[in-house]
């Protein structure tokens, strides 16, 4: 490992650093805050560590590929994890007592994540998620005193390593039928099939169970709505977006390296997969009444629309996903924001009871949780519009109609549910009891988040250009 | 010498006798143990399919990082399996059903 | 550097205005309202006038790209604001007008509960309007033109506890739509032949595209012309208007009257080019106007309301800038909006202020003797009468009424009967003006007057009455002065008028013959209605019939009740519970039949959920064998 290496890798260096900086500060002190603030500084130390983009792309040995596409996924999922970091701390300032090891697991899943982007190997790509899997196995089942913290952590630590014996066995599969492991290695091997052998398919197939898992698309969606449920609202918002973002790159990786999408096949089973994903979505999150499950239906049916842009694969499929992601973390990161900001010690805030009258009693805040349900609704001059248009456009350049036109049908599907959340805001206020006073980052971190919403749909061009610049490339 | 395709069926057939004790059994100990059968069968391929490629080690590397790995999932498997025991009383995670459709 | 460059700034100033009331008026006391309201109007004219001044040094087209929205593969959708003389012209009487009438509600609003939704809604309205007069593209272009649509349903409606006022802003809004319908099948027409909706694009290619008189160019302006009757209130659209009344009079100042109804005006003046390849279009333009002007004029004899007179003679007078703009007088049209904007808002303001000076006191049989209780409103309204009636010499109407008339006759596509309809359309107009200004301000106080307007309502009605004097010296008759200031200005975007050769000579005879029929009036009015008294009377009783047929403004209503309202009802009624509506239910029913059957997968159970992912996988590894 060279000096070049360590500076390329610097920022996951410094996410490790930091998770043994948190634990040692526990074993010397149990202090919220403080750990609290040395968990932001070292996000906030590793996005300035990111390697200037100029220098890309690096690899480093096999394992990892610094490029465009890696260090901005890295940088949104940093940017994500503080947003989280912002709210997990009003979250658990009010509830459990032992706050501090919260926070190692948390670096330990951002770390993982950060390490599944930029991986261009099978060992880091399944690294990379068992460590992101296994840190969230700790953070889902957190609150001790709640039972369904517990049931939540139970469902997904067997439903994830479930899931991972698949994908490590695909990739078992693969190495034996081409003997290879990096991404660039297959990617000769695959240029050189006509058709995908039986072995070498199978091994595709089950790589697809694995990351579908991650991805919650149908059909392995099912854990997605208990165990948003049943983890704690900061939780749920990283699992719903980086656990979600940090694989559907790895995806694009690994699918553009072996240019899955020649075989029909391939092309067909993501085919099923989204148009499922989209209906299926959509029509559980029709009746539900519990906000939290209708944000977990909501994200299975976003990621059915992605997959379209992913389909894609071209040059503007790539950027669609990426703008898609940074659209979706904000609305998704906002919307739990506001749940977060909602919730006693007790319970979440995810009945939609819990929202009656909002808009008269806390107008603010109403204000951005409308803002983010119409982004995530796709309503213009939002960012959630901007990204949809965005998939269309891939989607239409690359001819995929029925996919197309099944992405508009089930949005105006989805306006139903939205715009249901937003009708009960709407909704006469009746006596709510005063809630405790909100923590400025909370209020601070949800203000942000509804200025990029919008900002990202009424002047988008700027983040596109800076997706094409570092992405377009790749 | 083994023909190579032995291995093949060798793991697969772990792989599937794993998934169906997950499949089946009750006990979330029990679960946990068809994880592990899993994902030591494909240490299996992996480590036999670098015989053919004996100048490279990348197979039998990639077997001892999921070692590692299985055993970092059972540690915390079996912690959240204890804590959901003090909870509800019971391992059988098909009983534990609280977070549903209602 | 040039001023023009910053033209974003007039229409963003009064969104911002309406943004701010919206979102925190309620929480704001009267004053911050009214600066609010009233300010970010104000400095959008100030910053109008910056930029007329900078544009009168060097005239051009300027295009200004105010924002890209993204570039997506080969679409980029952009908003994109025009400038040049026609719409300058526009946005100075919006911005302008608009800040002495925001001024004036200032006050006039002032006991109101709705204060900060007023002036949001003004302002928004004031921003649409601008936005409709500087779009570059026809679709900015049909934001605006519903936009203002929407402001002025939410003001005529403004006081929403009366049903009467809900039910005068739902017909206007169902009327105009009906030709807002028409137009938007003209867009789509336009946008299937040019595949754009550029105005410059349009404007240049359809002469290439489209053959001189060829039926397309007739169907696509009449839709548009569909589009401008029911906005400007024209036959047979025009009934909407008088019930507009209902919303407060500054509203009825600034949008029934000063800008919203002359956006009708603008579309055709805008789209020249392609009324002028349709003669057929051309003559019906003129056609509708000249009808329009003769039915409304004859309507506002016979009104008792104070606004409702002034509503008709609005119709009236668009109808005279519909029966320019169908002669091909484009300046004349454009020149007369000017003049009537501020005459009319004028008058508007005046009545606004004897209204709430006679505790909404509307008849004005039951006014009178107003002269010396309010002398300031008296002196203004008499000035803005004048200009209406078209009083020669000193007043604006006269100058662009005359013009009108002067092309009715002479221009190519002017005829004898056009001519008649716009002279007895004057007498009309001097007759009812007189009858107006005897009736309120002239014999027995029937009323007291009970308040006095104050600085901030009056000085609006002093600007406005010396303005609609003055602005009519801009362009006066070649034989009178050499000064044609509007249509030289007009000159680079609107086509000059043709006139047939050998004609000018007798333009002296017109003139003359114009100032007669409008003393005629103005003498009729005051033999009527002052002199002898008690006549009036009589000649309703002896026309009873007709003075009723005048009164409901020809019966439009009634016909339209007759004919589009029963039968749309009666459908209605019919239809309850059909088909149509069985595919919906049933929609709905799959939606939550699919809902229960997939919801019983959600069952908590793990082991299901273990399942569901090996069948996945199994599908997956079927599929793989299978393709």
């Amino acid at each position: 490992m060279s000096r070049a290496d360590i500076i390329f890798l610097l920022p996951h260096l410094m996410l490790t650093l930091g998770a043994v900086l948190v634990m040692m500060a526990i074993a010397v002190r149990r202090n919220h805050f403080a750990v609290y603030v040395l968990t932001c500084l070292t996000l906030i130390v590793a996005l300035y560590f990111l390697p200037k983009t100029a220098s890309l792309p690096h690899n480093v040995g096999v394992l990892f590929v610094v490029d465009g596409l890696g260090v901005f996924n890295t940088m949104i999922i940093m940017l994500a994890a503080l947003a989280v970091a912002l709210m997990s701390y009003a979250y658990f300032d009010t509830r459990e007592e032992r706050t501090g090891e919260y926070y190692m697991l948390f670096i330990l899943a951002t770390f993982g994540a950060c390490i599944m982007v930029i991986s261009g190997h099978f060992v880091s790509f399944f690294l990379g998620l068992e460590i992101l899997s296994v840190s969230l196995y700790g953070m889902i089942a957190y609150l001790r005193k709640r039972e369904r913290s517990d049931e939540a952590g139970i469902k997904y630590l067997i439903l994830a390593a479930f899931s991972s014996a698949f994908l490590l066995f695909g990739m078992a599969l693969i190495y034996a039928a081409t003997g290879d492991m990096t991404f660039e290695g297959l990617s000769g091997y695959f240029s050189a099939f006509d058709e995908l052998p039986i072995l070498v398919m199978t091994g595709v197939g089950l790589v697809v169970v694995g990351a579908g898992f991650k991805l919650s698309v149908v059909p392995f969606h099912m854990w997605t709505p208990d165990v948003y449920e049943g983890a704690p609202a900061p939780v749920a918002a990283f699992i719903s977006t980086i656990s979600k973002g940090a694989t559907m790159v790895l995806l694009v990786r690994f699918f553009l390296a072996i240019d899955g999408f020649r075989f029909p096949v391939v092309l067909t089973i993501f085919t099923v997969i989204s148009i499922a994903s989209m209906v299926v979505g959509n029509i559980l999150a029709l009746r539900q009444q519990n906000v939290k499950r209708i944000l977990a239906y909501s994200s299975i049916a976003h990621f059915g629309y992605l997959l379209v842009a992913f389909i894609a694969a071209d040059e503007l499929g790539v950027e669609a996903v990426n703008f898609y992601l940074v659209a979706y973390f904000a609305t998704m990161l906002g919307a739990f924001g506001v749940v977060t900001v909602l919730s006693h010690p007790e319970r979440d805030a995810e009945l939609l009871d819990d929202y009656r009258g909002l808009l008269w009693s806390r107008p603010a805040l109403a204000t951005v949780f409308v803002v983010t349900l119409l982004s995530l609704a796709g309503i213009p001059l939002t960012a959630g519009f901007v990204a949809k248009f965005y998939l269309l456009a891939s989607g239409i350049s690359t001819n995929q109609w029925l996919l197309v036109i099944l992405l508009v049908v089930n949005s105006i599907v989805g306006l139903f549910y939205y715009i249901r959340i937003v009708a009960v805001m709407f909704d006469s206020a009746e006596e709510r009891e005063a809630r405790p006073a909100g923590y400025v980052g909370n209020f601070a971190t949800l203000l942000i988040l509804v200025v990029l919403l919008v900002w990202f749909g009424v002047s988008p061009q700027g983040l596109i250009d800076v997706i094409r610049n570092l992405v377009g490339v790749g | 010498m083994i023909p190579i395709e032995n291995y093949l069926v060798l793991s697969a057939t772990l792989f599937s006798i794993g998934l169906m004790i997950v499949v089946i059994k009750r006990n979330a100990i029990a679960v946990l143990l068809g994880l592990e059968l899993m994902l030591n069968a494909a240490n299996i391929n992996l480590v036999a399919f670098n015989l053919a490629h004996p100048e490279r080690l990348d197979g039998q590397m990639f077997a001892v990082f999921v070692i590692i790995v299985a055993a970092c999932e059972a540690a915390v498997g079996l912690a959240i399996i204890l804590q959901a025991y003090r909870v509800f009383h019971t391992a059988v995670p098909d009983s534990i059903s609280t977070l549903k459709e209602s | 550097m040039n001023a023009v460059q910053y033209l974003w700034l007039v229409p963003l100033l009064p969104l911002l205005g309406a943004v701010l009331l919206i979102v925190a008026g309620r929480n704001m006391s009267k004053p911050i309202i009214a600066s609010i309201g009233a300010g970010s109007v104000g400095l959008s004219a100030l910053t109008v006038i910056v930029i007329g001044v900078a544009f009168l040094s060097n005239p051009d087209v300027y295009e200004i790209s105010v924002w890209q929205w993204i570039a997506v593969g080969n679409l980029t959708p952009s908003i994109e604001l025009h400038l040049d003389a026609l719409s300058l012209m526009f946005i100075f009487v919006i911005t302008f007008v608009g800040f002495l009438i925001h001024l004036y509600s200032v006050e006039f609003m002032g006991e109101d509960s709705g204060y900060a939704r007023f002036f949001a809604c003004l302002n928004l309205f004031v921003c649409s309007m601008l936005l409709l007069v500087l779009a570059g593209n026809l679709v900015l272009l049909y934001l605006g033109w519903e936009g203002v649509g929407l402001c002025s349903y939410l003001l005529i409606g403004f006081w929403y506890e009366d049903p009467k006022n809900g039910y005068a802003a739902r017909k206007a809004f169902i009327i105009t739509r009906v030709g807002d319908t028409a137009m938007l099948i003209g867009l789509f027409l336009l946008f299937a032949t040019f595949n754009s909706l550029d105005i410059e694009t349009i404007l240049s290619a359809a002469p290439s595209r489209w053959e001189q008189g060829s039926s397309i160019a007739t169907v696509a302006a009449l839709l548009l012309l569909g589009g401008a009757a029911g906005k400007s209130a024209q036959l047979p659209l025009q009934n909407w208007l008088p019930d507009a009344m209902a919303g407060p009079t500054p509203v009825s100042a600034l949008i029934h009257a000063a800008t919203m109804v002359t956006a009708g005006v603008y579309l055709i003046a805008r789209m020249n080019v392609l009324f002028e390849l349709s003669p057929v279009a051309m003559t019906t333009v003129g056609v509708v106007g000249a009808v329009t002007l003769l039915i409304a004029g004859f309507s506002a004899m016979t009104q008792t309301d104070l606004k409702r007179v002034l509503a008709y003679s609005t119709i009236s007078q668009i109808g005279y800038m519909f029966l320019a703009l169908g002669v091909g007088a484009w300046s004349a049209a454009i020149f007369h909006f000017f003049t009537h904007a501020f005459f009319k808002a004028l008058l508007f303001l005046g009545a606004g202020a004897i209204i709430e000076a006679l505790h909404h006191e509307h008849n004005i049989f039951r006014m009178g003797g107003l002269r010396k209780q309010l002398p300031i409103v008296f002196i203004t309204f008499l000035a803005g009468a004048a200009s209406l009636a078209a009083l020669p010499l000193v007043t604006s109407g006269f100058y662009s009424k005359d013009m009108i008339l002067w092309y009715a006759w002479a221009g190519e596509k002017g005829s004898g009967l056009l001519f008649i309809a716009g002279l007895v359309g004057a007498l009309v107009t001097a007759l009812y003006t007189t009858r107006l200004v005897i009736v309120t301000f002239f014999g027995y106080a029937n009323t007291r007057v009970s308040k006095r307007p104050g600085w901030r309502m009056t000085m609006p009605l002093g600007v406005l009455a010396a303005l609609s004097v003055v602005v009519g010296f801009l362009e006066v008759p070649h034989n009178f002065w050499h000064a044609q200031l509007i249509s030289g200005f007009l000159g680079g975007v609107l086509p000059a008028a043709v006139i047939d050769s050998g004609i000018e000579a007798y333009e002296w005879a017109l003139q003359l013959l114009a100032a007669v029929v409008t003393l005629g009036g103005i003498f009729i009015g005051y033999f009527v209605y002052m002199a002898t008294p008690g006549l009036h009377e009589l000649v309703k009783k002896k026309f009873p019939t007709l003075h009723q047929l005048m009164y409901d403004g020809w019966g439009f209503d009634a016909l339209y009740t007759l004919l589009f309202v029963k039968p749309v009802t009666w459908l209605a009624r019919a239809s309850r519970g059909d088909v149509i509506d069985g595919i919906y239910t049933g929609i709905a029913w799959v939606a939550i039949a699919a809902n229960r059957a997939i919801a019983t997968t959600q069952n908590g159970v793990m082991r299901w959920y273990v399942l569901g992912i090996v069948v996945g996988a199994l599908l997956i590894i079927t599929l793989g064998i299978l393709v």
